[in-house]
């Protein structure tokens, strides 16, 4: 047994010791495991190492702090209610189609940051009480946001994934645009429809509009939706437009909820921020151990032995290797799974068609952040969907939902060259 | 029985925040030294003087992108070229073909200009999750050298926070926000933009400005990666980069010659050779110690170029570069840069009928056989 083999069985055993036998906090668990991990490859305690890891997901975890922040303040406001009371309102008769055009909002912050995260707390947050209202259980809401936010992280104009795995192999972000339109809108609109349809048809407008709370509208009028129209906007104009600088998705977030403060209910601010940070606390915890995992997996070369391991299988089982690793990895990081897993893969099937190839590999690579210790997307919709207690329910629900994307993803990869001959 | 618990967890807390300070403390000491790390470069008789890049912007002065051009300036006339090494300080072979041309080479006619730490910032920190070694060490006459091996982009102390996507300037070519900090996706730079592209705009305009005749980019990549012991070259510098590779390929250097594609934005083989009247080239050796298929990451990998899972990936056919246990020393890498070089300077006296005459580069077989260390001060 070679030594990265060892240090992996030591990596996962700690991890897992940790998680379920003592029931310490995930977070913990990948920090002792990565002290295991160091110790079992003669790297002794490597401090720096340790930290270095850390600071890979500073950014996401400024977007998940300030992104909470402007959903408890929406929240507390009232705009949250309000807004599901107005389009429930205007759009009951036209059930299937509120449901793609719910599913176009959750997706829509993600098409254009590239983060399921930043689509799960803005779009997913908002639309939580207005698919609640419609008559869907807690645990399929919180699946159809997920979903929203792994859509939206692929569709275009903005899928980080591909440009990872483009930026790997000097593959300009250009010609994108059809393939993963194809791959995202298809999945998108099938995912909403699997899991919402069945109860959205059997809504009664009349049972429903007593429970809608139509007052706050009348009291504060307009000004109430403020906070979220200025977070569109700002989006808008730095990510779309580019008419002002981009002043990054934290400002954002952190300025409309600032709106919030004066647009409706009085909020107590102090709160609402603490509340924000404790609710985001475990998952950037998560993240920082995730970064440290993966640092101590380079250096020890456990990385390289899980790639090499992926990319050893005989040719007939690398696109299943892929469809199946790439996920996996994706439990500490898509992003990271997109750079490590993604490039190598990419380079094995070159006999594709390039773009189609990575675009594929991008829809498969989204998976990752359903998968659990991290499942960024599958926790924090759980979060935002009043009613659902852990996110492995909704991992479950989205099961079929996650299959497809698989499946579809797999399919452009496996026929690059026939799809990008069929799409000009 | 509430109090002890109380107390108890109140222990709990303290431990954990002493802990967290102690760590904390020791990687910022460390993270500290290393980014005001001074690396020793000892120039060589050849050079007749140097200047800093911010001489072409001086809105990069007292910047971490701010950076040494050293001058090596011939007895007669002749014609010039700019050698850019650390463009990605992870990248170590290009760092020290140019330390090497800096420390151990004259020129007879002509001037070379070298820029050994093309990205400055990006050789104060390394990046996250990559477990790269701060260092690694070469043998000279003079005792043990310590060399650093840095980052593959600009220091985020330095250009923060990336954004979603990188929008590159003029072409509007949109690459993942992390690329905002690559020295190599930001020509021709823009004068007031980030420090990568005034780092970008400072190095065009010494082109422009000392009417540079050619510029070598000095890269690595990872074995698995097409593009790979190969030259770059734009449309302009192609007769010159395929009469070198012609020599190369006589001496038994393999080398491959490729087009600057059109559409790939922001690198030197592209803008330098659109927006100046150089003709840029960029060469690339294989570099295990950035692949994404290596084992253990340390200095030894680094230096030697041998890893167990890149020997694996040979075997499956999944590396661009003839690979065995003999690895890719950093010897085998900086004797490619410069005999291509070389032959590039030699390629431009038959075109062009004046000759850059660099004096002292050791051939591809002494360096191969011999030591780095050796043509170090």
């Amino acid at each position: 047994m070679n030594l990265q083999l060892i240090t992996f069985l030591v990596m996962v055993a700690i991890f897992m010791l940790g998680c379920f036998l003592l029931k310490l906090p995930v977070s913990v668990s990948l920090v002792l495991s990565s002290i295991g991990g160091a110790l079992a490859a003669g790297e002794g305690f490597p401090v720096r190492h340790f930290v270095e890891g850390t600071f890979s997901y500073i950014d996401t975890i400024l977007i998940i702090c300030s992104a909470m922040v402007f959903m408890k303040v929406i929240e507390a406001s009232g705009a949250l209610d309000a807004l599901c009371s107005l389009i429930i309102r205007k759009f009951h008769k036209h059930p299937a189609l509120l449901l793609i055009f719910i599913m176009l909002v959750i997706m829509f912050p993600g098409m254009i940051t590239g983060s399921s995260t930043a689509a799960v707390l803005s779009g997913g947050s908002i639309m939580a009480p207005v698919l609640l209202t419609m008559g869907i259980d807690p645990v399929s809401v919180a699946a159809i946001i997920a979903m929203g936010g792994l859509m939206g992280m692929v569709a275009p104009p903005v899928n980080l994934p591909a440009m990872i795995i483009g930026g790997g192999i000097d593959t300009p972000f250009v010609g994108f645009g059809v393939p993963l339109v194809l791959l995202a809108f298809p999945v998108a609109i099938f995912s909403v429809l699997f899991l919402g349809l069945k109860s959205v048809r059997q809504m009664d407008y009349e049972t429903v509009a007593p429970t809608l709370n139509q007052e706050l509208s009348s009291q504060y009028g307009f000004r109430i939706y403020l906070p979220i129209l200025l977070l569109v906007v700002l989006m808008c104009l730095t990510k779309i437009v580019k008419v002002i600088p981009d002043v990054g998705m934290p400002v954002m977030f952190l300025v409309s909820a600032a709106l919030g403060l004066f647009t409706g209910k009085k909020i107590k601010v102090l709160d609402a921020v603490q509340e924000a940070v404790h609710t985001s606390l475990p998952v950037m915890g998560i993240l920082m151990g995730v970064g440290m995992f993966i640092q101590i997996m380079t250096l020890t070369g456990v990385r390289g032995f899980i790639v090499s391991v992926c990319l050893g299988l005989p040719e007939q089982l690398l696109y299943l290797a892929a469809a199946i690793s790439i996920p996996l990895f994706g439990a500490v990081s898509s992003f990271g799974a997109a750079s490590v897993l993604g490039v190598p893969f990419t380079l094995a099937f070159l006999n594709g068609n390039t773009i189609v190839t990575i675009a594929g590999l991008s829809l498969i690579a989204s998976l990752g952040d359903m998968m659990p210790p991290t499942a960024l997307a599958g926790i924090f919709a759980a979060k935002v969907t009043p009613g659902v207690d852990s996110y492995t329910s909704v991992l479950k629900r989205c099961a079929v939902p996650m299959a497809v994307v698989m499946v579809w993803g797999l399919i452009f990869v496996i026929f690059s060259s026939r799809i990008a001959g069929l799409i000009g | 029985m509430l109090e002890k618990i109380r107390a108890q967890k109140t222990l709990i807390s303290v431990l954990c925040l002493v802990v967290t300070l102690a760590i904390t403390v020791t990687a910022g000491i460390d993270f500290y030294q290393f980014r005001n790390y001074q690396e020793v470069i000892i120039p060589g008789e050849g050079v007749t003087g140097s200047f800093m890049l911010s001489e072409y912007l001086p809105a990069l002065e007292g910047t971490y992108g701010d950076t040494m051009v050293y001058v090596m300036e011939g007895k007669t006339e002749g014609p010039s070229m700019l050698v850019l090494g650390g463009t990605h300080p992870n990248e170590p072979s290009g760092h020290m073909a140019a330390i090497t041309l800096v420390e151990h080479c004259t020129v007879d006619a002509g001037t070379l200009y070298v820029i050994p730490r093309a990205n400055n910032s990006a050789f104060t920190h390394n990046d996250a999750q990559e477990a790269s070694p701060h260092f690694y060490h070469i043998q000279t006459a003079s005792g043990t050298r310590e060399f650093i091996f840095g980052s593959r982009a600009t220091n985020p102390l330095d250009q923060w926070p990336d954004p979603d996507v990188y929008t590159h300037q003029p072409s509007g070519q949109s690459l993942s926000g992390s690329e905002t900090r690559n020295l190599n996706r930001g020509y021709p730079g823009v004068a007031d933009g980030n420090m990568t592209e005034r780092a970008c705009y400072a190095i065009t305009e010494l082109i422009k400005d000392k009417e540079i005749d050619m510029t070598v980019d000095l890269h690595e990549s990872s074995p698995e990666y097409p593009t790979i012991n190969a030259m770059v070259a734009h449309e302009s510098a192609m007769e010159l980069a395929s009469n070198a590779l012609l020599d190369m390929m006589l001496d038994g250097v393999q080398i491959s010659l490729e087009p600057s594609p059109s559409t790939l934005h922001g690198l030197t083989h592209r803008e330098l050779g659109d927006f100046t009247d150089t003709l840029p080239v960029l060469m690339e050796t294989a570099n295990p110690s950035h692949g994404r298929l290596r084992g253990a990451t340390n200095e030894e990998l680094v230096l030697t170029g041998k890893d167990p899972y890149y020997l694996k990936a040979a075997e499956n056919g999944y590396v661009w570069v003839p690979y065995d246990e003999t690895g890719v020393s950093i010897e085998e890498r900086v004797a490619r840069h410069l005999t291509g070089i070389h032959y590039l300077c030699e390629e431009y006296g038959t075109l062009y009928g004046k000759t850059l005459s660099i004096v002292g580069i050791p051939s591809y077989d002494e360096l191969f056989n011999g030591s780095l260390g050796d043509y170090l001060n």
